[in-house]
């Protein structure tokens, strides 16, 4: 009967010191960083299920709510590009055999080398002729804007060790 | 190893740049040799049907003025047909450069014809048109101004790289 009574008045106080409390004053209180310093998180994570946790985790559901296009928009391709090692590439991988075995002959190794030696007197002629007009190459436009409009310059690839 | 394609200078990445005087001239001159090498292949068809035809021969050599008009009929549909269609003709596709609109964009029936009537206005004064190519800012000679048009490298030369570093693979199979 006392148990009871004891009991009784137990809760009714815990009641009266819980509506009494300023739960916000008290969390303000609460040194958050020094609780959270105090927890061994490797220690949690060893208890955690992890396979019964992506068991639970609808991956389908997950993908649908993914917008792939503003992911592709973010990402930097011709940053990605300019950084892969073609060269190393090409030693690893069959890549090189099957590149050779598809696009190299004689007639395209030619229009290359015509091409190149092109490329290489029309910035002969106009590095003398920017020379003689005494105008920096810099200020000169590269090309129309719609094709050379790029957010910076990507640094060209040099080729050949000589 | 000296890369024979680029010769070690840092061509790559030269897509939409303005095409110098050199590859625009070696252009015109295949141009020229290819045109002038389809015309005569043409007119030697004609001559070989009319013969078929009716046993008779038929030479331009023999009409000037016709032969004069067929040329002037035939350069107009070379150079138009193909700067409208892909904006490049025979010798611009093998150096690799292209016609387009000042901003870029690729260029339009009206562009073509415009670039092709005043093309020959750029010869005049002893070519004096096409200095423009190499001393104005963004290389344009006489009819490039007057046809609101630009000559770009639309040669890819970061395959021909690709290709070049594929031939050094000595597990490649010789084709």
């Amino acid at each position: 009967m006392a148990e009871q009574l004891a009991q009784a008045v137990a809760e009714r106080v815990v009641a009266i010191v819980m509506d009494a409390i300023d739960m916000d004053a008290l969390i303000q209180r609460i040194d958050v960083d020094g609780v959270v310093n105090r927890v061994d998180v490797d220690k949690l994570i060893e208890r955690v299920d992890v396979d019964k946790l992506v068991d639970r985790v609808d991956v389908e559901k997950l993908i649908e709510r993914v917008d792939v296009q503003r992911i592709v928009e973010r990402v930097d391709v011709k940053d990605v590009v300019d950084r892969i090692d073609i060269d190393a590439l090409l030693e690893q991988t069959e890549l090189g055999s099957i590149i050779a075995r598809s696009t190299t002959g004689v007639a395209s190794e030619v229009l290359d080398v015509i091409r190149a030696q092109g490329v290489g007197l029309d910035d002969f002629f106009a590095r003398w002729v920017n020379r003689i007009l005494r105008r920096p190459p810099e200020s000169l436009p590269e090309g129309p804007p719609a094709l050379v409009m790029t957010p910076a310059r990507v640094p060209e690839l040099t080729t050949g060790s000589g | 190893m000296t890369d024979p394609v680029t010769q070690g200078k840092p061509i790559e990445g030269r897509q939409g740049h303005y095409a110098g005087a050199v590859s625009r001239l070696v252009a015109f001159a295949a141009d020229v040799g290819a045109s002038w090498g389809l015309f005569t292949l043409g007119a030697a068809a004609l001559d070989f049907s009319v013969q078929l035809a009716s046993g008779g021969s038929f030479s331009l050599t023999g009409h000037p003025l016709a032969s004069l008009l067929a040329v002037i009929v035939w350069e107009f549909f070379y150079f138009s047909y193909q700067w409208a269609l892909s904006g490049k003709t025979i010798g611009m596709a093998v150096l690799g450069i292209r016609v387009v609109k000042t901003d870029g964009a690729p260029i339009g029936w009206s562009q073509a014809v415009a670039r092709t009537i005043t093309l020959p206005l750029s010869f005049l004064f002893l070519g004096l048109g096409f200095l423009g190519i190499l001393v104005s800012r963004d290389r344009h000679a006489l009819h490039d101004r007057l046809a609101g048009t630009a000559v770009v490298y639309s040669w890819d030369a970061r395959a021909a790289r690709l290709r070049w570093l594929a031939k050094q693979d000595p597990t490649a199979p010789s084709i």
